[in-house]
């Protein structure tokens, strides 16, 4: 019995503290039907752990939590068997292989008729469904952490960092798995520190720093209300310091980056063609340019003046 | 309780355990290793002669008889120790454990029961021991068997030689038939409370029970297929014990249903104990340390190994607060001195500490992160 509601998840002025830690500060917001929501944020943020209180995990120090209409802190039983969770640093029981751990949640769910067969393809493990797991590779577990959240055919998906500690192959592996899931339709709600993931993948992105919902909006939404300057990249033929030294004196802040590469930060587009005849004059040889609008990572800098994560491998870097 | 959930957990616990062949090979023969070791210290003590100081205090030819017919036997070598001299004194200072006493009307009453007659006639031999010493009760054993035949040579009728110190529970059997239930109640201790311990912390460390709460298995479905896959280990392991004591050292023991009763209670005792365990310890290791703090104890002080009567007092009160002591006492009760009302006894008192440290288990486990 399914109760249509507009809504899937619904928080309101969420609050959990642990000790004198506020690790969620009074955060609200709604996910709707088929949507995937990212939540997006460095580590420590409270992803995990707001997200564990939606999936019944955790309990929450104050505020209300909806999940298919029903308080998560009241009706885990009834809301457990309609939701799938991959929840952070997915494991599994080392000596049983792919096949046997996909029966075992599904019993445990009582799925008598659940496509095995099918989410095993779905996430790409077919030639792997007798390797035990202990035997897989990080990216293989995480695919297997997908298709085991998937064994009852739930409402809503919960991905906690589905491609965290993962190599930019492998990461790419799992996109390719929660695209499929996004033109399924399916409700999804995924925790990630990579901002290419929450733009690959994201309707809604809710940016959180410091246990707090900083912004939130649809991705084109977010870019565009918060993209109130422009990225000149300029790329000379040859290293060249006078070039920096113009774009220093007229005011801007220059980024050196490649030795070959100066970034700058404008707020008008006439600024742009100011900077490009300043080095004209000066006989600084041009190869090309680039003007781009910040991307959510920028964003995310701009809003919390933190980067979203220390490693850059998954995404572009703060500049 | 969902048993489809049950079942399907005791079937993953099971594979892992199969697959996992250190582990089957310890749980398995471990228990297997004591049994031969401690076996065979313990029949040795059957062929070891003793030393042992005989005070003589009737000084006649017929007390000198009863002495050399225990040195006859071949089992002791005698020490005589002068009639003046206070025993337990002797025994004190001279670091025995065993001083014999012959009484000093044992010719009187001897004649008197030889040639008068006269059944009501007996002699009381004293035991002055250490109950300290490991090797003392062996040696009791001993007398008493040497005391027994010298009875049964004598005459069909009452006995003439008594001893009245040594428990009548110590007498009839060896001390392999003594040890063999009291392996069987520790090897499933340690088993299941390791067991118990360690898999939780494991699987909790993993995070693989953060996921199990996001499913509809619940902590009672949980923390009985942890039980019900202990128990089984448990049938295996003392089915193995068992055989290897049959074959090897030809124990005599009584095998009825008290003793899967009791193995049972020991399980649920022990998992349910590891469950408060894993709820205190949160890091594997700390987990194997405060288990063995646990184990240690139980393992020599419930009278696992050594009888209970052996050690000091106190000691002995407190093996009586211990669980395992009453599954020991209770698996001997029936299986070696087939005494239904004590193994009845025994399993009500373990029966209702099982039944509360499986609660507060169950209440301990950790199904959610927190509050």
């Amino acid at each position: 019995m399914t109760t249509e509601v507009e809504y899937v998840i619904e928080v309101e002025n969420l609050t959990k503290r642990y000790g004198s830690l506020m690790a969620v500060d009074d955060i609200s917001f709604k996910v709707r039907q088929g949507e995937v929501f990212a939540f997006l944020g460095p580590n420590g943020a409270g992803k995990t752990t707001t997200v564990e209180i939606v999936e019944t995990i955790r309990r929450p120090t104050s505020g209300k939590v909806r999940l298919l209409g029903m308080d998560v802190t009241k009706k885990k039983r009834d809301i457990v068997p309609r939701i799938g969770v991959l929840p952070q640093g997915f494991s599994s029981f080392d000596r049983i292989t792919v096949r046997e751990t996909m029966q075992y949640y599904s019993r445990l769910f009582g799925c008598r008729n659940a496509d095995i067969d099918g989410l095993i393809e779905l996430v790409n493990l077919k030639d792997k469904a007798k390797e035990r797991y202990m035997k897989l590779s990080g990216g293989l577990r995480q695919r297997l952490g997908i298709a085991i959240a998937l064994v009852n055919d739930p409402e809503v998906v919960f991905l906690d960092e589905p491609t965290t500690g993962l190599d930019p192959r492998a990461r790419r592996q799992v996109w390719e798995v929660l695209l499929g899931l996004k033109k399924k339709g399916k409700t999804v709600f995924l925790t990630t520190h990579y901002m290419e993931e929450a733009e690959l993948l994201a309707d809604t992105v809710a940016i959180i720093s410091k246990g707090k919902i900083i912004a939130m909006d649809s991705l084109v939404q977010l870019i565009e209300s918060n993209a109130d300057y422009l990225l000149l990249t300029v790329t000379l033929q040859s290293v060249d310091e006078k070039a920096f030294e113009v774009v220093g004196k007229m005011g801007f802040k220059p980024v050196l980056n490649n030795h070959r590469n100066i970034n700058v930060r404008v707020e008008r587009a006439e600024d742009i063609r100011k900077i490009l005849n300043a080095m004209k004059e000066a006989g600084v040889p041009l190869l090309s340019m680039d003007v781009r609008k910040p991307n959510l990572e920028q964003i995310f800098l701009k809003l919390t003046g933190e980067a979203l994560h220390e490693d850059t491998s998954g995404g572009r870097g703060a500049e | 309780m969902n048993l489809r959930v049950v079942g399907a957990s005791l079937v993953v616990s099971l594979k892992s355990f199969y697959r996992e062949k250190t582990t089957m090979f310890f749980t398995t023969t471990f228990p297997i290793l004591l049994i031969l070791v401690f076996g065979t210290i313990f029949m040795e003590q059957d062929k070891v002669r003793f030393d042992l100081c005989v005070q003589d205090l009737d000084q006649t030819e017929t007390s000198a008889e009863i002495a050399k017919a225990l040195a006859l036997s071949g089992r002791f070598k005698l020490t005589r120790v002068d009639p003046a001299i206070d025993a337990t004194q002797y025994a004190r200072d001279n670091n025995v454990n065993l001083v014999l006493i012959i009484p000093k009307d044992y010719e009187k009453s001897y004649m008197q029961y030889v040639q008068f007659d006269d059944p009501g006639a007996f002699v009381n031999i004293t035991y002055v021991y250490d109950p300290s010493s490991s090797s003392v009760i062996t040696k009791m054993q001993l007398l008493n068997l040497a005391f027994a035949k010298m009875n049964q040579g004598l005459s069909a009728k009452s006995p003439f030689v008594r001893t009245s110190e040594i428990s009548i529970h110590t007498k009839k059997y060896r001390f392999i038939d003594f040890f063999i239930p009291g392996i069987i109640a520790m090897a499933v201790m340690t088993a299941s409370l390791f067991g118990s311990v360690n898999v939780n912390t494991e699987l909790r460390q993993k995070g693989i029970i953060r996921k199990l709460s996001t499913t509809p298995i619940t902590r009672t479905d949980w923390v009985l297929s942890n039980i019900l896959y202990q128990f089984l280990l448990a049938v295996i392991s003392t089915t193995a014990m068992l055989s290897v004591s049959y074959a090897v050292f030809d124990v005599r023991l009584q095998i009825n249903a008290w003793l899967p009763l009791f193995i049972i209670l020991d399980v649920f005792t022990f998992v349910g104990i590891g469950m408060i365990l894993t709820r205190i310890v949160k890091e594997a290791q700390s987990a194997a340390a405060a288990a063995n703090a646990i184990i240690f104890p139980m393992m020599f002080l419930s009278g696992s190994f050594f009888p209970l009567e052996m050690m000091p007092h106190f000691l002995q009160t407190f093996a009586r607060a211990l669980p395992l002591y009453y599954i020991n006492e209770g698996l001997r009760a029936s299986m070696v001195f087939r005494d239904n009302a004590a193994a009845l006894s025994y399993s009500a008192i373990i029966g209702i500490v099982a039944a509360l440290v499986f609660i507060v288990g169950i209440t301990a486990t950790r199904w959610e992160e927190g509050i």
